[in-house]
C-alpha cells in the first residue's frame, strides 16, 4: 500500500522544519505556547515572513501590539521586505478594529458573539485568499469567553473552516511561568492539531530559550528539547545538551 | 620543523569536514594561532570562526595585529568577556555569550556565522578545550563536542580544537581522541 504523505507547509525555520520531517501538514491549527519572553511573536512573525516570501498570502491578528510596532519587530530580519506589507503580501490586523466593527466591543462574549467572530475571520482568510495566519494571541479571545464548552467551540469551529480553506494557523497561548499543561484554560491544548511549546530553562544559573514539538498531527516529529537563538537572520535551533536541566518557564 | 610548518602540513593533508585536535605548549601558542589564521586560512581563502573561552577576543585581536595578521576574515564568539568588566563591541565580528557554559550557545552562535557566510569556506578554531573543561563537566564538554563537532562536518569547514600541553589531562585526551579526525603535537614533549 503507498504511504500517503500531507502536503506540508514549510515553516521556513530549518532547524524546526527539519523537527518536523519537512513542516507542518497544510491546513494544521498549530498551539504556540510559553511564557512571556520564550519568542512566540518572533517565531510566529517569521512563520509569516516566509510564507509571504514564497507567494503565500500571510496574515497577522493581533490583540495586543500595534501594526506599526510589528513592522519595527520584523525589519531586523535580512530577509524582511518591506513590500510584503505594501503590496499586501503580509497583511497585519489590528483585532479591535475587528471587535468594533462587529460591535463586539464587550468584556464576554456569547456564543452568537463567537461565531460572528469566528465568521469573520474566515471570511477575511477566504477572501483574502490566506494560506498561512497567525492569531496572536488566543489566550486574549478566550478570556472574553465565558466557559470551556465556548472555548472549545472557538477554536473547533475555526480550525476546522481554516482547514478546509487550506490555511495552516497558529494560534498563540500565553502560559504562566508557573502553570502546568500546555495552555491557560487547558482546552486549546487538547483540540489543536499541534503544540509547539517555548520555555526557558535553568543551568546552573544559565537561562536557555528552548523549543519543543508537543504533538503534530499529520506527521512524525521529533519530541526533544532545542535550545533556540533569535537572530536577524531568523529562529536558530540547537539539540539541548543533557546537563541536569531544570525547567523554569 | 618549525611550528608553524608542522601545523600548515598537517592542516594541507586534511581535506575540509575534517577536525583536528592540536595539542601546543605555551612557547608554541602564538605560532600555532599564526599558522591557523594567517598562513592556513589565507592560502585557502578561509574565513576563521574564532571560539574563544581563554583570552577576551579583544585581546586576541590585540595579539594578531602585534603579530601582523590581517583580521578581516576573523569572526569571534567570545565566551569570556561577559564574565569580565571590559569593553565590548557588539557587531558580527563579535558575538559574544555569556558565559562558556552555555554550550548550545557556542553551537548557535557558529551557525549564525555559518549560514551568514554561506558561500565562504571556514575554518573554526576553539580556543581552548581546557578552558571549556573548567567551566564544564567533561560529560556536557564530550557531548557538546561529539555534536558540534559532526555539525561542522555537515558544513564542510575545517574544525581545529587546541589544547595546552601542560593542561591536557587523560580524559581531555581521550575526549578529543573520540570526537576528533586526527590530532598533532607541536612544541613540548610529544604523548
Amino acid at each position: 500500500m503507498a504511504s500517503q504523505t500531507r502536503e506540508r507547509c514549510m515553516t521556513g525555520i530549518e532547524g524546526l522544519d527539519y523537527i518536523l520531517n519537512g513542516g507542518i501538514p497544510r491546513g494544521n491549527t498549530v498551539l504556540i505556547t510559553g511564557s512571556c519572553g520564550t519568542g512566540k511573536t518572533t517565531l510566529s512573525l517569521e512563520f509569516l515572513v516566509h510564507g509571504a516570501l514564497w507567494g503565500e498570502r500571510s496574515m497577522y491578528i493581533s490583540v495586543t501590539e500595534a501594526p506599526e510596532k510589528l513592522v519595527e519587530n520584523m525589519i531586523i530580519y535580512e530577509f524582511f521586505d518591506r513590500k510584503l506589507i505594501t503590496e499586501k503580501k503580509m497583511i497585519l490586523v489590528d483585532l479591535q478594529e475587528i471587535y468594533v466593527k462587529l460591535g463586539l466591543e464587550k468584556l464576554e462574549f456569547t456564543l452568537e458573539d463567537v461565531n460572528v467572530l469566528v465568521s469573520q475571520i474566515v471570511k477575511m482568510v477566504k477572501e483574502l485568499d490566506v494560506k498561512r495566519l497567525v492569531i496572536d494571541s488566543i489566550t486574549s479571545i478566550c478570556y472574553r469567553l465565558t466557559s470551556k464548552e465556548q472555548i472549545r467551540e472557538f477554536i473547533l469551529h475555526l480550525g476546522k473552516e481554516l482547514s478546509d480553506l487550506g490555511c495552516t494557523t497558529f494560534l498563540v497561548s500565553e502560559l504562566l511561568p508557573s502553570a502546568q499543561g500546555y495552555s491557560q484554560y487547558g482546552v486549546e491544548e487538547a483540540i489543536a492539531d499541534g503544540i509547539i511549546l517555548l520555555g526557558n530553562m535553568e543551568r546552573r544559573g544559565d537561562l536557555l530559550r528552548t523549543l519543543q514539538v508537543i504533538k503534530m498531527r499529520g506527521t512524525t516529529h521529533s519530541r526533544a528539547k532545542y535550545v533556540l537563538d533569535l537572530t536577524s537572520i531568523g529562529v536558530l535551533l540547537a539539540p539541548l545538551l543533557k546537563g541536569g536541566s531544570v525547567e523554569v518557564r | 620543523m618549525a611550528v608553524t610548518t608542522k601545523i600548515v602540513e598537517k592542516m594541507d593533508e586534511l581535506p575540509p569536514a575534517s577536525s583536528l585536535a592540536l595539542y601546543v605548549d605555551v612557547n608554541s601558542y602564538f605560532d600555532s594561532l599564526r599558522a591557523l589564521v594567517d598562513i592556513f586560512a589565507t592560502k585557502n581563502d578561509l574565513y576563521v570562526f574564532y571560539i574563544s573561552s581563554t583570552i577576551p577576543s579583544r585581546n586576541i585581536v590585540g595579539i594578531f595585529e602585534l603579530l601582523g595578521i590581517d583580521t578581516a576574515r576573523v569572526f569571534f564568539v567570545d565566551t569570556i568577556s561577559h564574565l569580565m568588566p571590559v569593553e565590548k563591541e557588539m557587531s558580527d565580528k563579535f558575538l559574544y555569550i555569556e558565559s562558556p557554559t552555555m554550550l548550545e550557545n557556542v553551537m548557535l552562535k557558529v551557525e549564525y556565522l555559518l549560514r551568514k557566510y554561506r558561500n565562504k569556506k571556514t575554518l573554526v578554531i576553539l580556543d581552548s578545550v581546557n578552558s571549556m573543561a573548567i567551566h564544564n563537566d567533561l560529560k556536557i564538554l564530550s557531548e557538546f563536542l561529539h555534536i558540534f563537532v559532526t555539525t561542522l562536518r555537515s558544513w564542510e569547514a575545517y574544525m581545529v580544537i587546541l589544547s595546552l600541553q601542560e593542561q591536557t589531562t587523560p580524559e581531555i585526551r581521550n575526549m578529543l581522541n573520540f570526537v576528533t579526525d586526527d590530532s598533532l603535537e607541536v612544541g613540548g614533549v610529544s604523548q
